[in-house]
């Protein structure tokens, strides 16, 4: 048995910790949210420390840290199974006090269960989930490419017809802000496509005029998406990761702790 | 004329879908043929990806779904296209739950088969699918064989000629991401910054934007924003390829090249609509001044 140091810590907080919580939580209610809050602040500190200190107990291939990453892919697998069991609870308790809207949950349960299902048979029947060797497409291939495609397509393809009746409704320069953000989109749209070749192409005497303009417009496009929208863009993207870090600073130090799911008090 | 703009201003949705449903198929239909500019994120992209010498290992990944796949499947299939003629060896997987893994199954099967000699398991490989994208890519830099111990079929990967050698991602030439998301960023900060891979990306026009951040502070090697990304691309690729230019100027499937047309038609619609959207508003204020 390999008992390195490494593994035999992560055994100790991650396996032995916790159900020592769940032995203690069941006596005394009041350290219920004790030990995964102990828990939480290690999974936090052992990646931190990871970067900062090459021990290879820590970092190594074998580390606590790379383990932890592996954990977590595994512990993503049960959030599916997670978010699978909260859509059928609640598709479930919809239908059964037919609530608003319930035949959409009959919808979605059958979407869940046929889709599911044909993905389930694949991989226990070892045909998979794409092609047989026949070129003939599986069951979960099949309604894929028949259904979940076009519907997918369809839903993102009617932004286009939304996005330009709002548009219309709504774009209006109704202050200095507003013709800013109006110009700018005004130039993006007619630099990122050749919009003004197009416009010119009845009148082949203006296609050189055209295509200097619509080069012009290009550029000041590209200036446009690089330095103003380049900047914003930096703040907003550091601006969020300082706010990730404060709160998983408040999730290790057991400040937050909303993702107990605990009552007030506990 | 106060008249027709106050009409103009309360005009029904519908006529607007119309025009925008018109304005969409008829070059879809009918191509114009239209002339495509580059610019510089994408020519970085090219040029990276034409230095790169035969035998060198890419990853391409599938980040998106079937939602973006009009703008996104270009691209991967024009990259893919380059890598099989340049003889790079290719990594396929896909991170996004979505139909990520169809849609590289997809691509995968189609520019192959116009390849004959790109062997499965010597010049490319498909991994598959792995749910936990941001995890996973932090283990790729460890051991990729810990995350993706077999490949799509559930065949080990030891087994395969074109993994010889390759055990983390460090090792990776570069990391081709057509993503929609967050996961496009992922590689980003989960991959090159920890792991030092460069990456290009391929994000749908609609998260472009916040990609140019990243461009400048000269995390990605380049981008492809979305299908005007996509079409400088096959632009490009005809530019200095014959092959290309003879399979983009031929090919009865669909490309981004064909696409930009309608893009074209439709942004000088809806520049137009919010023209005389603006114009009725201010013709009109007037009288709306006077009504209240």
């Amino acid at each position: 048995m390999n008992l390195e140091f490494g593994r035999v810590t992560l055994v100790v907080l991650f396996a032995l910790l916790p159900i020592a919580g769940i032995a203690l939580g069941l006596r005394a209610p009041a350290l219920r949210s004790k030990i995964p809050l102990l828990v939480a602040f290690f999974a936090g500190l052992i990646p931190i420390f990871s970067m900062y200190i090459p021990k290879k107990f820590l970092s190594g291939e074998s580390g606590m840290s790379p383990r932890l990453d592996q954990w977590l892919i595994i512990v993503a697998g049960f959030a599916l199974l997670l978010g699978i069991t909260n859509v059928v609870s609640n598709g479930y308790r919809k239908i059964s006090r037919r609530d608003r809207g319930w035949p959409y949950a009959i919808v979605l349960l059958t979407g869940l269960f046929v889709m599911g299902g044909f993905g389930i048979y694949g991989a226990i029947s070892g045909k998979g989930i794409g092609f047989l060797p026949d070129g003939s497409a599986t069951p979960f291939r099949w309604v894929w490419s028949a259904v979940f495609q076009p519907l997918q397509s369809t839903i993102f393809a009617l932004l286009a017809f939304f996005m330009a009746s709002a548009a219309f409704r709504a774009f209006r320069a109704r202050n200095t802000e507003a013709t800013i953000l109006l110009i700018a989109g005004a130039i993006v749209m007619c630099g990122r496509v050749p919009l003004l070749e197009f416009l010119a192409s009845p009148f082949p005497a203006l296609a050189p005029s055209a295509a200097a303009a619509s080069q012009f417009m290009g550029r000041a496009t590209e200036w446009i998406m690089d330095i103003p929208n380049g900047a914003a863009q930096s703040g907003i993207i550091i601006g969020a990761a300082l706010g990730a870090g404060s709160m998983a600073i408040r999730v290790i130090l057991g400040i937050e702790r909303g993702y107990l799911g605990l009552g007030k008090g506990e | 004329m106060q008249a027709f703009f106050q009409r103009l201003l309360a005009l029904d949705r519908r006529w607007v879908f119309l025009l925008v449903l018109l304005s969409v198929t008829i070059p879809i239909v009918i191509p114009i043929g239209l002339p495509v500019t580059t610019t510089s994120s994408t020519r970085s992209a090219f040029e990276f990806i034409e230095a790169l010498e035969p035998g060198d290992i890419v990853w391409l990944s599938f980040d998106y779904g079937p939602s973006s796949a009009p703008e996104n499947d270009p691209m991967a299939e024009a990259f893919l296209r380059q890598c099989l003629l340049k003889k790079v060896r290719v990594i396929v997987s896909a991170f996004y739950p979505l139909g990520g893994l169809d849609l590289a199954n997809q691509v995968v099967a189609k520019v192959t088969a116009e390849y004959p000699d790109a062997k499965y398991g010597v010049d490319y490989i498909n991994l598959g699918y792995k749910d936990g994208a941001a995890a996973v890519m932090r283990t790729l830099g460890q051991d990729i064989t810990s995350s993706f111990p077999t490949d799509v079929n559930g065949r080990p990967l030891s087994e395969f000629p074109i993994m010889q050698g390759i055990r983390t991602v460090r090792q990776i030439d570069l990391v081709f991401t057509v993503a929609t998301g967050l996961i496009g960023e992922w590689w980003i900060t989960q991959v090159h910054s920890q792991f030092g891979t460069p990456v290009i990306i391929g994000p749908t026009a609609v998260s472009a934007p916040k990609y140019y951040a990243f461009l400048n502070s000269g995390q990605l090697v380049g981008m492809l924003g979305g299908m005007k990304g996509a079409a400088e691309y096959e632009k490009l690729l005809a530019a200095k390829h014959a092959s290309f230019r003879k399979f983009y100027g031929e090919t009865v499937g669909f490309t981004a090249t064909k696409g930009m047309d309608g893009q074209t038609v439709l942004h000088g619609v809806i520049l137009g609509l919010i023209f005389l959207g603006n114009l009725a508003f201010f013709l009109t204020r007037g009288n709306r001044a006077g009504g209240a």
